[in-house]
């Protein structure tokens, strides 16, 4: 089955529509597809101090979905998940595609600033590989909170000086294209959406913290389903019940992202929706003050 | 012959950050060491937070099994309170578990280890009109014939080695790898649907979930549900029969240690489905938490510790501590290593006298042309995890027979400002305990033995290697491989590093 216009565009449409996009862009989104697909939107992706929780969210893509994905649109050079190449295989990988440069690089996991040794591949301290590959990249893309600001490795005491990558990349003085894509673990729409964005026209627009404003430009709060009953005071009193759950400590109120609108896992369910809390996954400051509980349950008992 | 060395770092095709380091003489692996490269130090920063954080924050020790992760941390805070979670509450947390338990095996076999075993080349060969093959064909044949660097990635290059020349089982299983990868998504919709989003849940707090089980998500669930079963029926179980067929040997490479822990999972109304135990040499024994120490000899961190998990202080990384050689501690169950995993699962279960299953692991052994002696393998623990598969696909249309949408899924919650707790489940890769010391309503001290932990722990007080580091022994080298067959008998155990040392 040879890749035609129409396969493209068709794709191109499901992608407007999950993005939320205006269909005028159609088109171009299709060209963006087809380079991808030509191969020269080559990814380079590395892991520091991650979960791999962004990479299985990448598989949890809806349109593309993860099979397209990978063979279609993504020319993965190397993912530690994913690439078959494993020992000297995948150092040669890496360092072919470091070689070559000119990739985007994506970057999942914060970096060990401290005890360097607290993540290494291939020998070599993951702090020092990321300079490398980030050196011949046309891009960097922090996938995660961990990579976009530090996220949980970085929360006090924070043992291995765990930080962002735009952090390491300023202290070592070096000045890459930077876009950050927070979330715990970042929306695969979001991160998809990017890189077609990134091939296509360029970078984004970005706001002040280097995130996409197409996907963190508003708080959850303003377009969540129980705005409603937030203006009405009807708010949840324990965790179960029905209601804004702005008194259980939910931190839509202080969360750029666009999950209210988007749903996870192919729009079947989000966090409010399941009458949980925004635990505010996509803040620059997720988890980071021990002292600022994710629920406020307890609250009573400690003042 | 010269002894050699064969080192893999990185294994891929797992997660996390690995590396591993074997002697070969004599055409055979005659030593290993098991290498955890990445830490975190999630114990840590848990100290002095609020306990209700603990289960938002371990779920992100591990973006592949953050289920098993909540649920043993929602079960410490539950036990530290004494908090009793309803029916409902169980069985929805056991569904959620177990959605994930699919996603996860499904992704190990086929995504994390298939293509250790097909040849990926047959696909540029493809004759026949499967749409999803000729386009797989289609894409290969294109970057081969461009002038790009590294064409074909993800799938090549890779380790040159043994693998069979059968294209229907090449072709087959890379069309299965396609298809698993919409298989093991849909199994993640299920896991959401009840759990609010993955990964990483929302709705799972201690005393239960917060969302209401509706009768028309349950319905959807077990939609979903039924196709995913049917994979695991028409694909996933053949395929793992074309395996045993082809790769024979393997059920003589990666024997271990041959002692079990279970913790037991998979809570229902009011019993428990999988059964706890140890099984070794001498039979089955119960499991004895207070028999369990975590050690630090090998371990990049201060001090040579042996310590029971209840209650420990958080490891004080040192990284050039001499001697450690892993960012993994060393756990040991009265003073021995077990492996974890759906292996000793199976095995617990069916020593434990647990009929069904043990009846259903023997006519499998029978099917795969495996004998019971040959478990213990590379093979068995594929066919392990496979046949674990389709028994908790099986056993999941129970469950949800059994949630009442009308009841509520939760208990209200109460904090008491001291008091102790341990949580126990089993993770898709094995036994996962947290334990939680609360002081002045705050938790006072943390601790994960996590499964990865216990099967590629590095050597403990004695020097006695880990689980994988004695699978590793034995293991038949073939020089031109670069270390293949390490890999084979490594992934097998389904490693998860950024959960063994968090």
């Amino acid at each position: 089955m040879k890749l035609t216009r129409r396969t493209f565009l068709k794709d191109a449409g499901l992608l407007l529509a999950s993005l939320g996009l205006e269909p005028s862009l159609l088109p171009r989104m299709a060209d963006a597809l087809e380079d991808m697909a030509g191969g020269r939107a080559p990814i380079l992706w590395l892991q520091g101090l991650s979960c791999s929780g962004c990479s299985v969210s990448l598989l949890n893509s809806e349109s593309p979905g993860p099979a397209d994905l990978i063979t279609r649109y993504l020319s993965l050079y190397f993912h530690q998940t994913l690439s078959a190449a494993t020992g000297a295989a995948a150092k040669d990988a890496v360092e072919t595609a470091i070689a070559k440069g000119g990739y985007i690089l994506v970057v999942e996991g914060a970096v060990p600033l401290g005890i360097k040794e607290a993540c290494k591949f291939a020998d070599e301290n993951f702090s020092e590989q990321l300079l490398r590959a980030a050196r011949a990249a046309q891009a960097v893309v922090c996938t995660g909170t961990c990579a976009a600001f530090g996220g949980v490795p970085a929360a006090p005491p924070n043992l291995t000086g765990a930080a962002g990558v735009g952090a390491a990349l300023k202290q070592a003085g070096l000045a890459r294209p930077l876009i950050n894509l927070p979330g715990c673990p970042t929306h695969p729409a979001w991160l998809v959406g990017t890189l077609m964005q990134v091939l296509k026209s360029g970078l984004p627009d970005l706001d002040d913290q280097q995130r996409p404003t197409r996907f963190y430009g508003h708080l959850l709060h303003e377009q969540c389903p129980l705005f409603a009953q937030y203006q009405k005071k009807h708010f949840a009193q324990a965790l179960g019940e029905e209601g804004c759950l702005f008194k259980m400590g939910c931190q839509g109120v202080v969360t750029q992202a666009d999950c209210s609108l988007r749903g996870w896992n192919g729009g079947v369910n989000w966090c409010v929706r399941g009458r949980s809390i925004c635990i505010g996954c996509a803040r620059p400051e997720f988890a980071l003050d021990p002292q600022f509980a994710f629920f406020r349950l307890n609250e009573n008992d400690l003042y | 012959m010269v002894t050699q060395k064969i080192i893999l770092d990185p294994v891929t095709r797992i997660e996390g950050h690995l590396r591993i380091d074997t002697r070969v003489d004599n055409g055979q692996v005659i030593e290993a060491w098991s290498k955890g490269e990445m830490f975190r130090g999630f114990e840590a920063l848990l100290k002095g937070r609020d306990p209700l954080d603990a289960p938002v924050i371990t779920q992100r020790i591990c973006g592949v099994c953050p289920v098993s992760h909540a649920i043993a941390s929602c079960k410490a805070i539950e036990a530290a309170n004494d908090l009793r979670v309803p029916a409902n509450g169980r069985l929805l947390r056991t569904l959620v578990l177990s959605a994930n338990y699919l996603q996860s095996h499904i992704l190990h076999f086929y995504h994390l280890s298939a293509l250790d075993f097909v040849q990926v080349e047959a696909l540029l060969d493809y004759s026949g009109r499967d749409p999803v093959l000729l386009d797989l064909r289609h894409w290969a044949r294109g970057e081969l014939n461009s002038n790009r660097v590294l064409p074909v990635a993800p799938f090549l290059p890779k380790l040159p080695g043994d693998y069979p020349g059968n294209p229907e089982w090449n072709l087959g299983a890379l069309g299965h790898y396609v298809e698993a990868l919409d298989i093991r998504q849909e199994a993640h919709r299920m896991a959401a649907l009840l759990g609010g989003k993955i990964p990483h849940t929302a709705t799972l707090v201690p005393g239960g979930l917060t969302l209401l089980p509706e009768a028309a998500v349950l319905e959807d669930f077990r939609t979903r549900l039924r196709r995913v079963k049917r994979f695991i029926e028409n694909c996933y179980i053949p395929d793992l029969l074309r395996v045993a067929r082809l790769f024979p040997a393997y059920a003589e490479t990666g024997r271990g240690v041959e002692r079990y822990l279970s913790y037991g999972a998979f809570d229902e109304a009011d019993a428990v489905w999988m059964p706890a135990g140890v099984v070794k040499q001498d039979g089955y024994a119960p499991l004895d938490l207070s028999l369990i120490r975590e050690e630090t000899h090998a371990s990049f961190y201060r001090g040579n510790s042996q310590e029971p998990p209840q209650g420990a202080a958080a490891p004080v990384p040192q990284p050039d501590k001499p001697g450690a050689y892993s960012w993994l501690k060393a756990p040991r169950y009265d003073g021995l290593s077990y492996e974890v995993g759906p292996l000793a699962r199976l095995k617990v279960a069916a020593a434990a006298g647990h009929r069904p299953i043990a009846q259903a692991l023997a006519a499998f052994l029978r099917e795969a042309g495996l004998a019971e002696h040959q478990l213990p393998s590379t093979l068995g623990r594929h066919a392990a995890r496979a046949l674990e598969a389709q028994l908790i696909a099986e056993r999941m249309e129970h469950w949800l027979d059994q949630v009442d949408p009308a009841a509520p899924a939760i208990a209200p919650h109460q904090n008491r400002m001291t008091g102790t707790g341990v949580g126990l489940v089993e993770a898709p890769r094995g036994a996962l305990g947290h334990w939680i010391t609360l002081a002045a309503g705050r938790i006072g001290s943390y601790q994960c033995v996590v499964p990865s932990t216990w099967n590629f722990s590095p050597r403990g007080q004695g020097q006695d290697p880990g689980p994988v580091e004695a699978a590793l022994l034995g293991t038949p080298i073939n020089p031109d491989f670069k270390g293949l067959e390490v890999a084979r008998v490594v992934r097998s155990f389904d490693p998860c590093i950024a959960c063994a040392v968090h």
